[in-house]
């Protein structure tokens, strides 16, 4: 039952799914061992990264010390948002994970997140833009605003990720704050 | 049961599971209700952005007891203006908190929700968010739901305040000198300015001057303090991004 309970308290696992979980769990000893095992190095091993804020095995992480261009950060707001833009190969640039952002109605605040060591990786110099990558709701916005407002006095070149209709989609299917929002970023060709 | 449209604005939003999300919504035909959206977080087609603090929606609901079934939502306006200005959001969201605290559940309040609409659309309009429209905004709130304080005499001995003033308390009621020997001082223009806001019902028609609308604010807050029952987490950004 314990094992039941620590399963429910994962993201998306209700009650039948960590009982399931435990069934095949405990008709399997070979994989509890191994899940067991990966859990045990993951807690060991897995950091945040002391310059970007990362998640990773090594410290510094392997973006923070591979060729990569120094003068550009990308500030996100967690991990997995790098991971899904290292993906994309489209950026050759450093990384900055706030771990989290701005959430007035849920109590975060700027002192909340990692925007001090953000500022004082600017401070340092060598850095010409950074890149402001957060999510496009309410709390990325706010997030975006307020990076903006604490990065002008470094006189760093700050941009922020294009937003729009998504590509393959027909216009007639997007919703209408996406099509407002992709008429005022409008580009001239 | 038939799903109904409710003209509605987002006041907050939980996420529920991997996809789902329980909206806090302030409707025009039932107040403020909570309604689950399944699938809130994966559906573009059913909810885009509309499910986003402030955001002002027509929602399909199957409104029952306890959680509402939110099943579709089409924005009306996300006010992309105040998305891109920071002090207007720490104003949007605040608003918000003020009503989600201070509002029954179930209890529809019309005259609150065109007050917060209202709001919203100043915000959008003004080039910068104005401290004097928040106080518009919260003395006007305290009215509707029945918490306006005395403006015009001492609510304990009935004596008008006249040309002398008030003594605020810590609950934010002002009282005369006699009933209270302490308190934070309130210029009878301060509380002049709170009724007038009252009387016309149209933002920016009172402009309070620096000095009455620190009064005046003051008296706002403790007043809100006293009925939202607990402490308001936007206030804190709010003060941080606004002057």
């Amino acid at each position: 039952m314990r094992l039941v309970g620590e399963l429910k308290k994962l993201p998306g696992i209700g009650e039948r799914t960590a009982l399931r979980l435990a069934f095949h769990l405990l008709k399997s000893p070979h994989n509890m061992t191994a899940l067991a095992e990966s859990l045990q190095e993951v807690r060991t091993r897995v950091h945040a990264c002391s310059n970007c804020f990362a998640v990773t095995e090594d410290d510094p992480c392997a973006i923070c010390t591979g060729n990569r261009d120094g003068g550009t950060i990308c500030v996100v707001e967690n991990s997995q948002d790098l991971m899904a833009l290292e993906r994309s190969n489209a950026y050759q640039g450093m990384y900055h994970v706030l771990e989290g952002a701005i959430s007035p109605l849920g109590g975060i605040g700027p002192s909340d997140l990692r925007i001090p060591e953000l500022l004082e990786r600017v401070g340092r110099g060598g850095v010409n833009e950074v890149v402001i990558a957060t999510n496009f709701t309410v709390e990325g916005e706010a997030t975006a605003l307020y990076l903006t407002k604490a990065l002008k006095p470094y006189g760093v070149k700050v941009t922020r990720l294009a937003h729009g209709i998504p590509l393959g989609s027909d216009i007639e299917f997007v919703d209408a704050a996406t099509v407002q929002w992709a008429l005022q970023g409008r580009n001239e060709l | 049961m038939h799903a109904e449209k409710l003209q509605a604005i987002v006041l907050s939003t939980l996420d529920y599971g991997d996809s789902d999300r329980i909206a806090s919504l302030f409707s025009l035909e039932h107040g403020r209700i909570k309604a689950f959206a399944r699938g809130a977080r994966t559906s573009r087609k059913r909810f885009g952005a509309a499910l986003e603090a402030f955001a002002r929606i027509e929602a399909q609901v199957r409104v029952r007891e306890g959680l509402a079934g939110l099943q579709q939502a089409e924005i009306v306006t996300i006010y992309p203006r105040i998305r891109g200005d920071l002090p207007a959001i720490a104003h949007a969201l605040y608003a918000c908190e003020v009503v989600e605290a201070m509002t029954p559940e179930g209890h529809p309040l019309p005259r609150l929700y065109r007050l917060l609409a209202a709001y919203l659309d100043r915000l959008e309009a003004e080039t910068a968010a104005d401290d004097s429209d928040r106080r518009f905004f919260e003395i006007n709130l305290l009215n509707i739901l029945g918490y306006r304080p005395s403006l015009e005499s001492c609510p304990r001995c009935d004596t008008p305040f006249g040309t002398v003033g008030a003594l605020l308390q810590e609950n934010g009621e002002p009282v005369c000198r006699a009933c209270a020997p302490t308190g934070r001082p309130l210029h009878p223009s301060a509380l002049k300015a709170l009724g007038a806001c009252m009387a016309t019902g149209t933002f920016g028609k009172v402009v309070f001057p620096p000095d009455l609308l620190t009064e005046g604010g003051a008296l706002l807050d403790r007043a809100i303090a006293t009925h939202a029952g607990r402490r308001l987490k936007s206030l804190e950004f709010l003060g941080q991004v606004t002057p």
